[in-house]
């Protein structure tokens, strides 16, 4: 026990010690600087404080850990941003039955309300919050047929009197309405293509121009594109309305195909052609299997 | 320290008021000249103050003055003296037995503290250089033997046989004045 007691003792350096001379050197240690040595060193040190500025490398020593914990928490928080707004896009729930069966396929005669339900949850969510401006092109190359399409059917349809020609389509209210082929795709994408950005509509519009009049003149394209961009600009700064919104078959949803085609009838006596054709179309996509009257056809 | 480094001139005034005294006995007794070591004195306070924006925390702020005062010694001890200092020879104390206490030993036993430590004062005198510095850096600075061998730049093994000699010297030519 004394032995090891010595060994760590010896480690420590604490052998070299001997009380007895500690304490008389203590005793005899009194000795201190001459008072007149204290001013000229105090005031050497206080001058060097004042006149020399702290140096670069000293400011950053000091403020090193306060500015790296800052960076860390702003890029911790931009990233968790980030992630909650790229999540929150994908998490947004598009119910399965959105997906609906190609039109091809002959429906089964029990398939109609599914069918009904399926239209209708495509077309509430974009009733609900218009989907948000899109980040980039990468969709647009996806499918040049499927914004064909879309522009095509836009085009058809009569927009407000500001913004006519190939920049129609990217009017709300053609924006708003539902795609008239069924959809097959992951629910994001059908979310999107039910309610197209103005940028996609123009896009739209630009490649179904490209594709139905392959040989306009590129100069004469491009001069009617501007007044195009700034009716287009005047239509996304007017908002349209809640009953601008709605289409036209608005309450039928649940209606038997007979309340339908009254509504039909009564679209083409009052002279709204194109809202009649339009409800048509869909009556179709709805009810493929039902048949139409011959004045309808 | 590094509050003074930082700029804040109040921290230098706590540091000189700790450690002024034990750096001056230091001082004091490695010169035995009492103007030397004021001038000691105000080189090494001044080359800490110079040395203020590059500090940085290598080891105790006691080692890092000790070393200043060490470097400044040594400095102080070439140009004043014409005998290098030959540790070798200091440290040989294979004779340490045999060395004579050629001061008056007490007859009383009774002798007062203060007689004992002006006795303990001449026998530091006597040391040689480096076990002398060993022993006042031990009792000035409450270094250990690590730090020690830090503040004067030699192996830690250099300072404990420096350190371990000093002692037995001095409690030898303490024997008697018990």
């Amino acid at each position: 026990m004394a032995l090891n007691e010595r060994n760590a003792r010896n480690a420590n350096g604490d052998a070299e010690r001997d009380p007895r001379l500690d304490r008389l050197y203590r005793a005899a240690a009194h000795e201190a600087p001459p008072a007149h040595l204290d001013p000229p060193i105090l005031a050497a040190a206080r001058r060097e404080v004042g006149a020399r500025p702290r140096s670069l490398t000293s400011m950053l020593r000091h403020w090193h850990v306060p500015v790296s914990i800052a960076a860390v928490v702003i890029v911790s928080v931009s990233l968790i941003i980030l992630v909650s707004e790229e999540g929150g896009e994908r998490i947004v729930p598009a119910p399965v039955p959105a997906v609906a069966p190609p039109a091809e396929q002959p429906a089964a005669p029990g398939a109609q309300p599914a069918r009904v339900e399926a239209s209708r949850e495509t077309t509430q969510p974009q009733a609900a919050a218009p989907a948000p401006p899109r980040r980039g092109s990468r969709d647009d190359a996806k499918a040049p047929a499927d914004l064909g399409k879309l522009a095509d059917s836009a085009r058809s349809e009569p927009g407000p009197p500001a913004v006519s020609g190939v920049g129609a389509v990217a009017t709300p209210e053609s924006a708003a309405k539902p795609f008239p082929q069924p959809f097959r795709g992951t629910p994001r994408m059908a979310e999107e293509r039910a309610a197209p950005s103005p940028a996609d509509a123009v896009t739209a519009g630009r490649m179904a121009g490209a594709l139905s009049a392959p040989s306009e003149p590129p100069l004469a394209r491009s001069s009617a594109e501007a007044p195009q961009a700034e009716s287009l600009g005047r239509a996304m700064q007017t908002k349209p309305t809640e009953q601008d919104r709605l289409p036209v078959w608005h309450g039928l949803e649940k209606e038997p195909p007979r309340k339908w085609l009254e509504r039909i009838e009564e679209l083409k006596r009052q002279g709204r052609a194109a809202e009649a054709e339009e409800m048509q179309s869909e009556f179709k996509r709805r009810f493929p299997e039902y048949p139409l009257p011959l004045d309808s056809k | 320290m590094l509050l003074y480094r930082d700029g804040d001139a109040s921290a230098f005034n706590a540091l000189y008021a700790r450690h002024k005294g034990g750096l001056y006995r230091y001082l004091l007794r490695q010169c035995r000249d009492a103007a030397a070591a004021e001038e000691l004195f105000q080189g090494v306070w001044m080359n800490l103050i110079r040395a203020r924006a590059g500090y940085s925390v290598q080891a105790k702020f006691t080692t890092y003055l000790y070393r200043l005062a060490h470097n400044r010694w040594i400095d102080h001890y070439r140009k004043n003296s014409h005998v290098a200092m030959d540790s070798s020879v200091e440290e040989n104390c294979e004779a340490i037995a045999e060395l004579p206490d050629e001061r008056e030993r007490p007859q009383d036993e009774t002798l007062d503290a203060k007689r004992q430590a002006g006795r303990l004062m001449e026998l530091i005198a006597g040391l040689p250089e480096a076990q002398r510095e060993a022993f006042l850096l031990q009792q000035e600075g409450g270094m250990s033997v690590e730090e020690i061998a830090q503040a004067t730049g030699v192996a830690r093994e250099t300072a404990k046989s420096r350190l371990r000699y000093a002692m037995v010297k001095l409690r030898q030519g303490m024997l008697g004045w018990r």
